[in-house]
């Protein structure tokens, strides 16, 4: 039932695992150059990322962006896209992009979506005409895209759905759609398609779906179907599970994590790869990132505040004028968040800069193998009180080796 | 610029020296061209124009995108700043720098920055002016604010060039003659005011230069003002600020020296040039950003391009492209071809349309930085025609070329907010987006306020005391409830 083992456009090039931990550093060679990992891409949902220009986001240090499917099935559409020459000529983007299925965008933003095994009807937010998408389309879709990541389409259901066999039917139709997916895509050789596993938090259906997607041998393998309001310990046992069966010389993705904790023991437990848009959504609604926790710039306290965003940040506001940077204060965000747009952009660059460098730093922390360390001072920094670290991230890094709460 | 008129001998002039050089001028009614200089500070040519800021950036333009934006000045408008004055000293003074306001709106050194006290265009303050005080609209409502407090908020400011304040009720359909001789008296008392202010400030301090207002009434009902400010005040001011350009004719030759800022709105291009034409030098053009709200990309060139056929003289180029229209959906182009603004190198048309239809951000910024392109190319060309001569003609050849007015707007701008729409607009705007519910309490408050019976229902004071508990004073005067809208978390979609 295996299929033939199918080309790859990516080059996965390990350089440094934890030795406590099952965290891993490498370099991502894609067809629009290298990206390092780990990695958090940034989400440009509609081939846009939230008001910053592609120079800005290229400044801010991102490589790799996301754009979605569904989004630009609908807008431009597929005529638009095939005229232009691909997502990346439409927005002018140089660098990586990877698109996911939009099947999750079916369940998400669809209630009235139905999942069958020919793929997922659902009505048209437009003029409300029954649509289908099927594995076959959504690869087609992302064929004319042309990102040079390329998600299968899955059945996603919440994670938190009791009904264990509508978890196994979609579970066990995910890696029949794999199948067409693979069947379906047309530039392997440039574009890599990744499977995702599913399974709700069952982990021996994760388990047996890991083996299935692992057999057709993707360039690629994401965990799919979390963060979706599941506990955060049934998250990390599922991420924990996965990574044991995956083969050490592919890249792992795991869809929709972004919060700094969330990314750091993620990585602790052998992921590589994750997208999520709370820090730019975040950013319009007033909030900055910093190591010690996001501060809503929009409380007044913070009108007088003539200090960076974050000090020591280097992005571009945060930078003094004398060092090349804006300069820009807590107190002048204040003065302009949700006033102008500029607000937004201002907090955009931060944030996005900050998921950025803190990949950095991991990466960095990985390869000179001292990540243990690193993984302490995060959390000694977001929280005052080690009383206050979050149960789920204390135990899932005593399961990798790490005691938070020792000195 | 050839025929530059020879410099004052510079090592004698103080540094913070403003200085404007007139290069051509054919006579009193006539355009001119000049060079706005201070030191440590971008060569301003005229006629050209500044950046009209809210809240410190023009609007859709990030800190660090304006350094990519040909913008050598900019215009800034106290009443962004003073939100919640008197109740708390706005942030903006607390700043213990030199250059603050400069500081806390990231602007670069080398740009020139213009501080007025109401934003172009000002939207009609209920709060009367009187005698001591005007009325300004912050994010927070209504204030008013007195000349004292203006000159020291300048020189905590320190911009390079303040305008001074104007006795003019925005607004008011007509204006009696005893307001207009108000207006004279009072703006005369202010712009003796600032300029004793500003002379008062040690030597050593910085210091600003000041732009005295011309107001929009008839010369005989200004003449007190405008005499003094010949007799005694023409040597401490460095530039005038006119509120209607049509009055330039009575402007007394003893100020033609300076440079005009022109305050006076002016509704798109043609209206622009007629200004020109008069010899305004300097100009903030509101225009711009409500095009770029409105999705259009300013597609024009002076001088105007060759007709091609000359017989089909009926069908005259629109001044704009509505990027909104489904028709850009597959356009590989840039927005104006051959435009070198940033938006058209780097992105083509189809994109632009689809930031539009999906209401993504990046497509104001990107329009906006193509707009004010178009018109830094429009000044470029403008001082060429008049260099060369030829101005005259080659309006007549725009207005040819061109249609009279900007294409209506079709599709929706972005969300705006209560102290940025002008009084036009407003009406547009309250059409658009009609009001659920009206605040019965609020608008009992509004004709308290409009002093008919400041005393008799003594229960409504108690309910604007209440209010100012919860940090809302001042709410009660803005129009259209748009604070509480303000007070909503923008855009919940991803």
């Amino acid at each position: 039932m295996v299929p033939v083992s199918m080309p790859s456009a990516l080059t996965f090039e390990l350089l440094g695992k934890c030795s406590v931990t099952k965290a891993r550093a490498a370099t991502l060679h894609l067809p629009h150059g290298p990206v390092p990992l780990p990695i958090f891409m940034p989400v440009a949902t509609q081939a846009s990322l939230k008001g910053l220009t592609p120079d800005q986001l290229e400044d801010a240090g991102c490589r790799l962006c996301l754009n979605n499917t569904y989004h630009l099935g609908l807008k431009p559409g597929q005529a638009t896209l095939d005229a232009i020459g691909g997502a990346h000529k439409f927005q002018s983007w140089p660098h990586n992009i990877l698109t996911d299925s939009g099947g999750f965008q079916m369940v998400s933003l669809l209630k009235l979506a139905k999942v069958t095994e020919e793929g997922v009807k659902f009505l048209s937010p437009h003029d409300g005409t029954p649509m289908l998408l099927t594995p076959e389309h959504s690869i087609s879709l992302q064929n004319s895209i042309g990102s040079d990541i390329i998600m299968q389409l899955d059945d996603v259901i919440a994670t938190t759905s009791p009904d264990l066999a509508r978890m196994r039917e979609a579970m066990e139709r995910s890696v029949r759609w794999l199948d067409r997916c693979i069947k379906a895509h047309k530039y392997p050789e440039r574009q890599n398609l990744f499977c995702i596993i599913q399974g709700g938090l069952d982990l021996d259906l994760r388990k047996e779906c890991t083996i299935e997607m692992v057999a057709r041998d993707t360039p690629g393998i994401a965990i799919g179907g979390l963060s979706g309001g599941e506990a955060k310990d049934a998250y990390c046992t599922v991420v924990d599970t996965c990574t044991e069966l995956l083969p050490e010389k592919k890249p792992r993705y795991v869809m929709g994590v972004g919060y700094p904790e969330d990314l750091v023991v993620s990585v602790a437990l052998g992921a590589d790869m994750f997208d999520c848009v709370w820090p730019t959504r975040t950013a319009r609604f007033g909030n900055a990132i910093t190591a010690r926790g996001v501060l809503n710039i929009r409380n007044a306290g913070y009108s007088t505040e003539f200090t960076p965003i974050e000090e020591g940040c280097q992005c571009v506001c945060c930078r003094s004028q004398e060092d090349g940077g804006l300069g820009i204060t807590r107190a002048y965000i204040y003065h302009v968040a949700s006033k102008e747009t500029a607000g937004a952009h201002l907090l955009t660059i931060h944030n996005v800069h900050y998921q950025l460098n803190l990949m950095k730093r991991v990466r960095e922390a990985i390869i000179e193998d001292r990540y243990p360390a690193f993984l302490k001072e995060f959390f000694s920094k977001l929280y005052d009180d080690k009383s206050k670290y979050p149960g789920w991230a204390v135990n899932a890094l005593k399961g990798v080796g790490v005691d938070l709460l020792s000195d | 610029m050839t025929n530059d008129a020879s410099p004052p001998n510079l090592t004698q002039l103080p540094p913070e020296m403003l200085e404007f050089a007139l290069l051509k001028t054919t006579g009193a009614l006539a355009p001119r061209l000049g060079r706005l200089t201070l030191p440590g500070r971008k060569t301003i040519l005229t006629p050209g124009f500044l950046g009209n800021t809210s809240r410190g950036a023009v609007p859709h333009i990030s800190q660090d995108n304006f350094r990519n934006a040909s913008i050598n000045g900019v215009y800034v408008a106290l009443e962004d700043y003073i939100e919640k004055h008197p109740e708390t000293t706005p942030p903006v003074f607390q700043i213990d720098a030199p250059d603050s306001l400069r500081r806390f709106i990231a602007l670069p050194t080398d740009t020139l920055l213009v501080l007025g006290a109401r934003r172009q265009p000002p939207i009609p303050s209920p709060v009367a002016n009187t005698n001591s005080e005007i009325g300004l609209l912050t994010s927070y409502g209504f204030r008013s604010i007195s000349s004292e407090y203006y000159a020291a908020a300048v020189r905590k400011l320190q911009p390079d060039i303040v305008v001074g304040l104007a006795d003019i009720p925005f607004g008011q359909e007509t204006v009696g003659l005893k307001r207009k001789d108000k207006m004279s008296d009072r703006t005369e008392v202010w712009t003796r005011d600032i300029i004793a202010k500003r002379n008062g400030i040690e030597k050593g301090e910085p210091r600003y230069s000041i732009f005295a207002p011309i107001l929009p009434i008839d010369q005989d009902l200004q003449s007190w003002y405008l005499e003094h400010l010949l007799d005694d005040m023409v040597d401490d001011i460095s530039g005038v600020a006119i509120y209607d350009a049509y009055l330039l004719d009575d402007l007394p030759e003893a100020l033609y020296h300076l440079p005009r800022l022109s305050l006076h709105i002016p509704a798109g291009p043609h209206e622009l040039l007629r200004q020109i034409s008069l010899g305004m030098d300097l100009f903030t053009i509101p225009f711009i950003s409500n095009a770029t709200d409105a999705g259009i990309a300013l597609d024009f060139k002076f001088p105007a391009p060759q007709k091609l056929d000359s017989a089909t003289s009926s069908s005259r180029q629109s001044l704009g492209v509505d990027m909104w229209l489904a028709s850009h959906a597959e356009s590989a182009t840039p927005l104006t071809s051959g435009c070198t603004c940033y938006a058209c190198t780097k992105h083509h048309t189809a994109y632009i349309q689809h930031l539009l239809s999906a209401k993504e951000m990046l497509g104001w910024v990107l329009i906006q930085l193509h707009n004010h392109t178009i018109l830094d190319s429009f000044f470029s060309g403008v001082r060429a025609s008049i260099e060369n001569g030829t101005f005259e003609q080659d309006v007549a050849a725009f207005e040819a070329f061109y249609e009279p007015s900007l294409p209506e707007k079709t599709g929706q701008g972005p969300r705006v907010r209560g102290y940025q729409h002008s009084g036009s607009e407003h009406k547009h705007m309250a059409k658009k987006n009609p009001k659920a519910f009206r605040n019965f309490e609020k608008e009992g408050v509004l004709q308290a306020m409009h002093g008919q019976q400041p005393n008799a229902k003594p229960e409504m004071r108690d309910v604007i005391d209440d209010e100012a508990l919860v940090g809302l004073v001042g709410l009660e005067n803005v129009e259209q409830g748009e604070e509480a809208e303000k007070l909503k978390i923008e855009d919940a979609k991803s």
